[in-house]
């Protein structure tokens, strides 16, 4: 098992086109190939409908390409049956989505603990490792509050906590500050910035916002499918 | 509480809930109702015939026709080892006056008097008289050899119902008739009353009288024979022998054997034969009961499947979260075969329950026919049980067709 390492993840002549052959036919991505190293924090950027979001999919097994390869750690993962794929998000994907995506049945407790349930970790040890993830992402006390209860912040929080809660390594956030407002967009970003330090997690963050950006250490620009542009810092 | 699986959790959608337990309460409903009266009268009809006086019965097709009853009857007695009694009796419906000149229609029984009693089951032996007060208890002298030149008794015994409704009793007199027609009939000495017991399988009625064969062949003019009629006609004779023959079934069978051989063109049948086609006939009745019941039990499944569908397409988005973060398709799963479960296992007490209680009330306040049947009816545990599995097993189904549907869903275009 690799929980916890970072992983080298890469795409390799990836297309995806969603309706092929119909007249609402959507060339998403086209012959993508791209590589993201272990530990490294990577911006994607680009205007909505480049496919940001679609790259960001096939990275973390949630979709599959039309056309190409998808490798974790050098290894082809894009013919896995759909249960292995199910293994591998669980054991070694962190996803923060724009909308959280918490389940509103769930307390912030359940919500983190939802994946190490799966993942079988015994009771005791995820009660604990979620009550301190929570902790750590300033929600301590809060642990039984419904979804419903929290603010647009508190909420991405409890899903940071959510996906750090296998230890991962491999962190995919989806406008994480999207829909927060600057001073929780600016905690949460700190945040981000601090656990993906703290695990040495490859983290790759697609964002409109300039200042999440910023904070990375590679840049890609994408645009019409393909990437525009590929900068690495200093 | 594992609380991975859950295809959107029940709290949530209180009326679809209610909905499918009490569709599916329903659908276990009618089978429990109509399992469990059917068994029981089944049972109770099973009950009264073991319990009966007789072993072997003399029938034929169609109305009284047996041919020469007494004679017939006189001859098992007499020449048929182990026979103790052979009862020959007609059943006709006749018009009956009161005081009043009022007519209503009643059953008569004619029969006799001392071979009926003799072939009397305890139960029923203790709604009659004893002896029976008919005057002559080998109704031959007014047969007088097939004459019915002697004196008649003209005595009558009348239900209870009968006796209760019309104000009569022993000493009164009415006036039976084999028509409206009150000049044809004939004035009666009521000796007595008797019971009447509940009987499905041949709905006596509660408005009965017994009167001696002989006056009731005369009286119907199933006598002397004419037209279609057979001369000295009865409907049946019923047959009782020995103690000790009465318990041994190959006794049984050479009385009937010997019965048989001086009456072929009549069918002979022992109790335990008759018991057989009873079971036979309730075992066909149970299968159409339970086909009846898997319509309904059916219709209660497809909702469930409905609702837990419904559960899904509701869910699509918190079922594509938990397929995003990796939670397999078995908890998945699990989750709304367990809510189908819970469904079908709330559905299935709150209707064995229903059931149960419609019975109860059907006992209490149902017409009189329908009172009287919900009163035999048999709550038995297995096939009770039965129709719970049946049901949970239907449910697995019907949640299987959700579960797939779940696993079918894009994660991608869930989370959109």
């Amino acid at each position: 098992m690799t929980t916890g390492r970072p992983k080298a993840v890469e795409l390799v002549g990836v297309s995806r086109t969603y309706g092929p052959g119909t007249p609402e036919e959507v060339r998403a991505l086209r012959d993508v190939s791209v590589r993201f190293e272990p530990g490294a924090f990577v911006s994607v950027e680009g205007p909505s409908g480049c496919g940001k979001t679609t790259l960001l999919n096939l990275l973390g097994l949630l979709d599959e390409p039309t056309g190409g390869e998808v490798r974790w750690d050098g290894r082809a993962v894009t013919l896995a049956t759909d249960r292995a794929r199910a293994r591998m998000r669980l054991e070694e994907v962190g996803f923060i989505f724009q909308r959280f995506y918490l389940l509103p049945m769930l307390t912030a407790q359940e919500n983190v603990e939802l994946p190490m349930i799966a993942n079988r970790v015994p009771r005791a040890e995820r009660r604990r490792r979620a009550s301190e993830l929570l902790r750590e992402v300033g929600l301590a006390g809060r642990e039984q509050a419904y979804p419903h209860r929290l603010s647009g912040g508190e909420e991405q929080r409890v899903a940071i906590a959510r996906a750090l809660s296998n230890r991962p390594g491999l962190l995919l956030a989806d406008e994480p500050t999207g829909e927060l407002d600057s001073r929780n967009a600016s905690a949460i970003l700190d945040l981000l910035v601090r656990v993906r330090a703290d695990r040495n997690a490859t983290l790759v963050v697609v964002t409109h916002n300039p200042e999440v950006a910023a904070r990375a250490s590679r840049h890609l620009e994408m645009k019409d499918g393909g990437i525009a542009s590929d900068r690495t810092d200093g | 509480m594992n609380r991975l699986g859950r295809g959107g959790a029940l709290r949530h959608a209180r009326l679809q809930v209610v909905l499918a337990v009490a569709a599916i309460a329903t659908s276990v409903a009618l089978p429990v109702i109509l399992v469990s009266v059917g068994g029981g009268v089944a049972a109770h009809e099973l009950s009264d015939l073991e319990n009966s006086g007789y072993e072997i019965v003399v029938t034929t097709s169609g109305s009284h026709g047996i041919e020469n009853a007494h004679t017939q009857a006189e001859w098992v007695l007499g020449h048929v080892p182990s026979v103790t009694a052979a009862s020959p009796v007609l059943s006709v419906p006749v018009v009956s006056f009161n005081r009043t000149g009022a007519n209503t229609s009643v059953l008569a029984e004619g029969v006799v008097p001392q071979e009926f009693t003799a072939t009397l089951g305890p139960t029923q032996a203790g709604l009659f008289p004893h002896p029976l007060p008919l005057g002559d208890p080998t109704d031959s002298v007014h047969f007088d050899n097939g004459s019915y030149a002697g004196p008649a008794t003209y005595d009558a015994l009348v239900s209870s119902t009968y006796a209760a409704s019309y104000h009569v009793g022993p000493g009164s007199r009415i006036v039976l008739a084999p028509s409206t027609n009150e000049s044809a009939g004939v004035s009666y000495n009521v000796t007595g009353t008797f019971g009447v017991s509940v009987s499905f399988a041949q709905p006596a009625g509660a408005f009965a009288v017994v009167v001696p064969l002989s006056d009731l062949q005369g009286l119907t003019h199933y006598a002397n024979g004419t037209g279609t009629v057979v001369p000295d006609a009865a409907d049946s004779i019923e047959v009782a022998v020995t103690g000790a023959a009465s318990a041994s079934p190959s006794a049984i069978a050479a009385a009937a054997a010997a019965i048989h051989a001086r009456m072929p063109y009549y069918s002979v049948t022992t109790l335990s034969q008759q018991a057989e086609q009873l079971k036979a006939a309730a075992d066909v009745l149970t299968g159409f009961y339970l086909a009846l019941s898997s319509v309904g039990l059916a219709v209660g499944v497809l909702f469930l499947a409905l609702v837990l569908l419904r559960k899904v397409e509701a869910g699509r988005r918190t079922i594509g979260i938990r397929r995003a973060l990796g939670i397999p398709a078995r908890l998945i799963a699990s989750g709304i075969l367990r809510d189908g479960a819970m469904l079908a296992a709330g559905g299935a007490v709150v209707g064995v329950a229903g059931g149960y209680f419609v019975v109860v009330a059907l006992a209490r306040w149902g017409s009189s026919t329908v009172r009287e049947a919900a009163g035999l009816a048999v709550f038995d545990p297995l096939e009770l049980g039965a129709i719970v599995v049946g049901l949970v097993a239907l449910s697995l189904l019907a949640s299987a067709v959700a579960v797939r549907a779940a696993l079918r869903i894009e994660i991608v275009e869930a989370l959109r």
